[in-house]
């Protein structure tokens, strides 16, 4: 029955109804790029969602478990053999993005008798200087996005065309402790918007919503602060820092947990 | 196969003839039999507080110095080195082999391949290239040492050319001029003023220098130092912080303190 266009069509749009409503639950991921490195943060509830693809480049998931730890396999894959027969500097996030996640997930998403990947994904990749630092994410249909300072993986694009503004407008990010301050922050209002924004806006109408009108929705600092606080107590922080001036090739590090708790303001500590 | 973390599996996958390293041709003549020494000196100790490892920096063809900067000390990994001695195509090849596949391993499996895992690897590549060691034509017969995390100590191993491992007590030689320092560090260990497990690091640097300059005396397929060019063994720390590289500088000074002078 799949043979006639428009009946094509209505499976698409369901399948996005159905991959739409998969993300709502599931928390946001921040990437950003500042003097030292790229910092990405986002929660767990036990599963990470940020692991290590190369010797510069970092990713960060939302989704499935399992579909992400597939991906995650494609990309390792493809990084170790393309650096192994060339070399490490050969390995770009750009490359392992346009060659090797694209036409997987869009094809999964476009095979309509399959099942496709319930995940959305950022690629970091950390440069020698801060320009050549890259952000890049795909969404769950194959569409994918580049950008130089700030990435977001969250429910709809509309908190992102959000999010985006506020980074605009952001403080100078002079340290890996203001990176991590900022981070929260933009982390509690995506947060926030996810789950106060209706469901119903779907990736079609989301790709080409307005960012004027969505700054107005943005909580105000005490609801920021009191998401954030109250994730806290219930989840666990997870923050990977892609170390630029590390001196040595692998540039991946994990912030352990006590490291955090001294960079994160008092004002999002859970009251103990 | 890539889910297990086996990066030789995802080499074979796309084509890379990583079980035929270097095809055994079919050579006569004086080289077609198999050499266990090959021109070079490579050697590990270990000392109070880790183990050193060294390598002199000349590549021969026969009687000629084909160059005289080799690296033969490679870093695997943070916590591991491999120094290699024989056919420098081959084992080149068998260490970034290594290093991506503890890399590869490190990064699906969200843990360290532990030290025997490492230790194995090699062994693998080792037996995958008998053929070609057997004809003379990819010789390689390395040292491999490193931190033992879960034993938290420094550990060094020698291979045949065949890929069988032996763990070293103190310290392991390879390559031509191993049979001299051999002798001397036998000497030293049984009659010397302490075992040379128990040197402090600038005494066990003073004797690293010393050991590759006997080398170089007697045999000449080893670079030994050649202080004039600026020319140093390259000389690698193991301890529980890691693999650190020990600067030219430091070399340079106890070499004309310590080595040059009679002291």
């Amino acid at each position: 029955m799949y043979e006639e266009p428009y009946r094509w069509i209505e499976a698409v749009a369901n399948r996005r109804n159905y991959l739409d409503d998969q993300f709502t639950q599931g928390n946001p991921l921040v990437g950003v790029s500042f003097a030292q490195g790229i910092l990405l943060l986002t929660f767990n509830r036990g599963t990470e969602k940020i692991y290590e693809i190369y010797d510069r480049i970092a990713l960060g998931g939302m989704g499935h478990p399992a579909d992400l730890e597939k991906l995650r396999y494609t990309l390792l894959d493809m990084a170790h053999v393309e650096g192994f027969q060339r070399s490490p500097a050969d390995v770009t996030a750009s490359r392992l993005m346009k060659n090797g996640l694209a036409p997987v997930i869009k094809q999964a998403f476009e095979e309509i008798f399959k099942a496709p990947y319930i995940a959305k994904i950022l690629l970091a990749e950390v440069g020698a200087t801060q320009d050549r630092d890259r952000l890049f994410t795909i969404n769950y249909d194959g569409m994918f996005e580049e950008q130089r300072e700030f990435g977001l993986l969250a429910a709809s694009p509309s908190i992102r065309g959000c999010l985006t503004q506020v980074w605009k407008n952001h403080s100078p990010l002079s340290s890996l402790q203001s990176a991590v301050e900022v981070s929260l922050r933009l982390w509690g209002i995506a947060s926030h918007l996810q789950t106060s924004t209706p469901t119903s806006d779907s990736e079609e109408e989301g790709g080409t919503s307005s960012p004027a009108t969505s700054m107005s929705t943005i909580p105000d600092d005490e609801a920021i602060a009191s998401r954030i606080r109250e994730t806290l107590s219930k989840e666990a922080v997870e923050c990977v820092f892609l170390d630029r001036e590390s001196g040595k090739m692998e540039t991946y590090r994990v912030l352990s947990q006590s490291e955090l708790q001294s960079f994160i303001p008092s004002v999002f500590q859970p009251p103990t | 196969m890539g889910q297990q973390g086996d990066f030789l599996q995802v080499l074979r996958e796309c084509g890379y003839a990583v079980d035929d390293l270097c095809p055994p041709f079919n050579v006569s003549g004086p080289s077609a039999h198999a050499e266990i020494t090959t021109g070079t000196t490579v050697f590990a100790i270990k000392y109070a507080d880790g183990v050193l490892v060294a390598g002199d920096r000349r590549a021969t063809a026969g009687n000629v110095v084909m160059y005289d900067r080799t690296d033969k000390v490679l870093e695997l990994d943070r916590f591991s080195v491999m120094a290699i001695a024989g056919v420098p195509a081959t084992a080149f090849e068998m260490a970034r082999i290594l290093e991506h596949s503890f890399k590869y391993y490190r990064r699906s499996q969200l843990q360290d391949l532990s030290f025997e895992g490492k230790l194995r690897a090699l062994s693998t590549l080792l037996k995958n290239n008998a053929p070609a060691a057997l004809a003379g034509t990819g010789t390689v017969a390395p040292i491999f040492a490193g931190y033992d995390q879960l034993e938290g100590c420094g550990k060094i191993f020698f291979y045949d050319i065949l890929g069988a491992e032996f763990e070293a007590v103190e310290y392991a030689v390879s390559g031509s001029g191993s049979s001299t320092i051999r002798g001397i560090l036998f000497y030293m260990n049984r009659w010397g003023s302490g075992p040379v497990a128990g040197m402090n690091e600038e005494d066990a640097l003073t004797f690293v220098l010393r050991l590759m300059t006997s080398a170089a005396e007697f045999d000449s397929a080893t670079g030994g130092v050649d202080a004039q060019a600026q020319l140093y063994p390259v000389v690698k720390r193991i301890s529980p912080e890691g693999v650190r590289t020990i600067p030219a500088e430091r070399l340079k000074s106890l070499f004309s303190e310590k080595v040059l002078n009679h002291v």
